[in-house]
């Protein structure tokens, strides 16, 4: 008994250590950033460890060189756009793979997946020619539209929906309600946790997205944080501080939405058990 | 074969179906299916710029010949076969141990773990280049503990360069998939967990016997996702080891040369061949399409 | 591409020109906020001065984020939202000269180029016709810790007149007096080779820009540098450009052969104050050696589908063309060497910098830029660098540099093409 209990003990220290050592080095980098962004470049480039006092230096070269309400304004604007039509139109295709059966369905499905497998590299030139043709080169929803119909977002509501009941389904066709209705009333307050996991994924996917917003957005009052950010660190001599104090800036609203979405994620659970 | 699925109970596609899955099919065959088939055209095709020639094949020819492709397509194969297993792995057992209602600060270590993905690359990269450099934080971490007597020379060895490019985008990406199984064990039946543990089924046991079978989906689709993001791996290996004023090399010797990073350069970087470019990025659609459809088949011989 | 979309890509852009003649807003691209935006910011404020209705709206992407953008929205056809001017970096000139016809308004109508560096000038020059407005140039220099030197036995006369096996030499002299490197160098990068190989008036091209890696006495020359700097140990590894920069501003390292754009780097210590030289560089020992050289660099061009081509040029060729002003501001604000040689004869050319103990650096620079051998830069210098750049480090291994040559040549071949 002693020695079992030991043994218990043991591997729960290990356990707890395992945890730990991951917890570390995964939060290590973002401490390492906050303490950049107290620092003089010269001395992030030495990683110096400790706050320094260079923060509102940094600050004020920051908000010199940047319109930070404008362009986190423009971040705001397509992350929300994007995330909010992508949840919608991914899920509804999701649900609809899974739940209607088609001699097309497969094929029209695998096409789709298809589609995951190109590099973004070769689909690029193409994309802006497609755009300049609609006359929406340097707009927002030039940035959003090719994000919206996500295969990746679509395979993973129609893997998730394969754990969606279908007695509430069928109970719900005997009562008498439409499809959109089941969707809307029944599916997707079942699916929260599944949503509130794909809203993560996509939010921060549309917040930090860089390659495609860089090639199609062309003047200084319609870019994003990424993009300045980018440019900030373009310098022969980049002022790490004042990057450091944009990528702290640029992190905040992708961990708020993170916190705020970890609760959902919880009850969603709770909730889709029973 | 059909006739016995439990799936041929299930309705048939009528205009609700189509409503479903329209609006998602319109929006990836314009946007998506559309210059796809135009790149497809492009490949066919051969010069720079704008000065573009039919070609046929020529381009298959010169892929056979190219010895900075091979390079590519032997980085590229290296970076998934150890960077997938590896990271999948370490997410699925921190999922696991995660989801063991007795640990504390269950929700702290969660977010921590998960915390890495929800960086911009800009921070990302800056940070890993300061903290691999020569006498940077990990070598002078390493030698204070004993580990190595002289630093480990991440940027200057072919080896090492890849090792350090696979710890980034472990670091990066072992979070955002422990999430995704992590859900998926949130919706698995308790009572099953309790029955078996009743039942004296030590926790390895239960974690290879119900754990994994019941997370299959999940793991194919995972498995999938970081197939196709390490075959188009391109962010970190441009950010980490880029640098020169004109060309410079892709890591010690072209060792972080990857597929994506070559097309980059042809696409962007050397005088712009769109065509070559193409025909790359169709050897990449090619073994994304064999490996994920190894995988599905994979994933299916176990059900039987 | 099609020509039909070409055509009317172009037609469309020249009806906006109609519509537009009246407002002369002047989009530019460029990429460094603190070098040539800030500078291209200050050309448009003077312009204005005599021309109320300029309107300048300068862009600033990250370098490659803008090549990025340029080679697409040129490769598409799409005038929509592409700028009237972009600064193009030299190596990178004849890339897009050649590979978009067409895409570039010829300046040689307009500017006088005879002014100018002569090496600026060929490496935007296309068919007897001139694509740019030469902005900054990247002439080098070796700037050298005239305290370490002189801690290690060299006096600044010296170091005037070395050749890199007496570089080498004072270096492991300076290693053992003072415990430092002499240099840092990224063997992942042949910025150093290029260097050296233009010095001697070579490339990887030859005069009409066909690849010329076997039989180039200037690159093997290079290379055999390269390698003695490797196996002799005389470095301290760098790992990137920030990595770089932080040896010698951080003190690790004696000196640093570089182009003259790094000056401001290297005054944002002002604690080493006095403590820095120059000197022309090391020279080679094979014909056509010289002490000068050039690194980077970059130049102006103007689009032809551009509504406000005209004024574009008209600006240019105002403020980079004839300012003499302009070039005094910009040195001594952004510490930018313009390649106007006129530029030298004003005030700020003369002055002397108590940061570099009271020398007239910029007069010593635009004296060196006048004679920096001028080479063609091709269209693939790109392509070759990547790979001459992948096998530096088999020169370290102590691979013999025919060899190197070799297989730098077999894969060059299947880029250039």
């Amino acid at each position: 008994m002693t020695t079992h209990g030991l043994k218990k003990r043991l591997a729960s220290a290990a356990v707890y250590l395992f945890l730990a050592v991951m917890a570390f080095l995964s939060v290590f980098p973002f401490l390492w950033m906050v303490i950049g962004a107290t620092n003089s470049t010269s001395d992030i480039i030495k990683g110096k460890m400790s706050f320094g006092e260079g923060l509102l230096v940094n600050a004020a070269t920051f908000f010199s060189q940047v319109n930070a309400p404008l362009i986190f304004w423009n971040s705001a604007k397509i992350t929300i756009i994007a995330t909010v039509s992508t949840l919608l139109i991914s899920s509804l295709a999701g649900y609809g793979f899974e739940i209607f059966s088609s001699r097309f369905r497969e094929k029209l499905y695998s096409l789709m997946l298809l589609t995951l497998m190109i590099p973004f590299a070769a689909l690029m030139i193409p994309l802006f020619m497609l755009m300049g043709k609609f006359g929406l080169i340097n707009t927002h929803i030039a940035v959003v539209l090719p994000t919206v119909a996500s295969a990746f977002i679509v395979f993973y509501f129609r893997q998730s929906t394969k754990a969606f009941p279908h007695e509430l389904r069928d109970a719900a066709r005997v009562d008498g309600l439409k499809e959109w209705q089941i969707f809307f009333l029944i599916y997707m307050p079942v699916m929260r946790s599944t949503y509130a996991a794909a809203f993560i994924i996509v939010f921060m996917t549309a917040w930090n997205n860089y390659l495609w917003p860089l090639i199609v957005l062309q003047s200084n009052d319609t870019k994003t944080i990424t993009l300045v950010i980018s440019s900030l660190g373009s310098a022969y001599y980049p002022d790490y501080g004042a990057v450091m104090i944009g990528t702290v800036l640029a992190t905040i609203p992708t961990l708020f939405v993170f916190f705020a979405m970890q609760r959902q994620f919880v009850e969603g659970m709770l909730g889709s058990v029973k | 074969m059909s006739a016995i699925s439990p799936r041929s109970t299930r309705p048939r596609f009528d205009v609700n179906g189509w409503l479903f899955v329209g609006p998602a099919l319109a929006l990836i065959a314009t946007f998506m299916v559309f210059p796809v088939l135009h790149s497809l055209w492009m490949s066919f095709q051969t010069g720079l710029g704008m000065r573009l020639s039919f070609a046929g094949l020529k381009n298959i020819n010169r892929l056979f010949n190219d010895p900075l492709f091979f390079t590519a397509l032997t980085n590229t194969f290296i970076f998934f076969l150890v960077q997938v297993p590896v990271m999948l792995t370490l997410a699925l057992v921190t999922a696991a141990l995660l989801n063991n209602p007795d640990i504390r600060f269950r929700g702290v270590l969660r977010t921590a773990i998960f915390l890495p993905c929800v960086t911009s690359l800009v921070a990302y990269t800056v940070l890993f280049k300061s903290m691999f450099v020569a006498n940077g934080l990990i070598n002078t971490t390493l030698i204070n503990l004993g580990i190595v007597d002289t630093g480990i020379p991440w940027m200057t060895d072919p080896f090492w360069c890849r090792t350090m490019i696979i710890i980034a985008i472990t670091w990066r990406w072992t979070g955002y998939n422990m999430i995704f199984y992590l859900a998926a064990m949130q919706n698995i039946d308790r009572s099953v967990y309790e029955a078996a543990r009743i039942d004296g089924v030590p926790t390895y046991a239960r974690f290879a016997f119900l754990t994994v079978p019941m997370l299959k989906p999940v793991i194919l689709f995972t498995t999938v996702t970081s197939t196709i993001g390490t075959l188009q791996l391109f962010d970190e290996v441009s950010t980490i080891t880029g640098g020169g004023s004109a060309g410079g090399a892709a890591g010690p010797g072209n060792s972080a040369l990857t597929l994506s990073l070559y097309i980059y350069n042809l696409t962007f970087k050397f005088a712009p061949n769109f065509g070559y470019a193409a025909t790359v990025s169709y050897v990449i659609v090619f073994l994304v399409a064999i490996l994920s459809f190894l995988q599905f088949y994979a994933a299916r011989e176990r059900k039987a | 591409m099609n020509r039909k979309t070409v055509a009317l890509a172009f037609a469309s852009a020249s009806l906006i020109a109609i519509t537009a003649a009246q407002a002369a807003e002047v989009t530019v691209w460029c990429w460094d906020p603190n070098f040539n935006v800030a500078i291209m910011k200050e050309a448009g404020e003077i312009y204005a001065k005599t021309h109320p209705d300029f309107k300048l709206n300068v862009v600033d992407f990250a370098k490659a984020d803008l090549e990025q953008k340029l080679q697409t929205g040129l490769a598409s056809g799409v005038a929509d939202g592409m700028p009237d001017i972009v600064l193009i970096e030299d190596y990178g000139a004849q890339k897009y000269l050649q590979s978009f016809p067409d895409a570039f308004a010829p300046l040689s109508d307009k500017v006088d180029y005879s002014g100018f560096a002569p090496y600026k000038v060929a490496l935007a020059t296309l068919d007897d016709k001139v694509y740019s407005m030469p902005f900054d140039s990247g002439v080098t220099g070796f700037y050298y810790r005239k305290d370490l030197l002189s801690q290690a036995g060299f006096q600044p006369a010296d170091l005037q007149d070395l050749t890199w096996d007496k570089f080498i030499e004072i270096a492991k002299v300076v290693e053992e007096k003072t415990g430092k490197k002499m240099m840092a160098y990224d063997p992942n990068d042949a910025g150093l080779t290029r260097i050296i190989m233009q010095s001697a008036g070579g490339w990887y091209f030859d005069k009409d820009g066909n690849l010329a890696i076997e039989g180039n006495a200037a690159l093997k020359a290079a290379l055999e540098v390269v390698q003695k700097i490797q196996t002799a140990n005389i470095f301290r590894p760098a790992a990137g450009w920030a990595d770089w920069v932080g040896a010698f501003t951080g003190g690790e390292v004696a000196s640093v052969t570089t182009g003259v754009w790094i000056t401001g780097t290297v005054k944002s210590q002002p604690e080493q104050s006095g403590n820095w030289g120059i000197a022309p560089i090391p020279k080679l020992t094979i014909d056509g050696a010289t002490h000068y050289s050039n690194l980077g660099g970059s130049s102006w061009y103007v689009l032809a589908a551009s509504p406000a081509k005209d004024e574009a040029i008209d600006f240019l060729n105002d403020i980079y063309g004839k300012d003499i002003d302009f070039y005094q501001k910009i040195l001594v604000d952004r510490g930018a060497v313009g390649s106007l040689l006129a530029a030298r004869e004003g005030a700020a050319y003369k002055s002397t910098d108590a940061f570099f103990g009271g020398e007239p650096i910029w007069q010593t620079f635009s004296d060196w830029l006048s004679k920096v051998p001028s080479v063609n830069y091709g269209t693939f210098t790109n392509e070759v660098d990547s790979v001459v750049a992948a096998h530096q480090p088999d020169l370290a291994k102590g691979a013999s540099v025919d060899d190197v040559i070799k297989a730098i040549d077999e894969q060059a071949k299947t880029l250039v093409q």
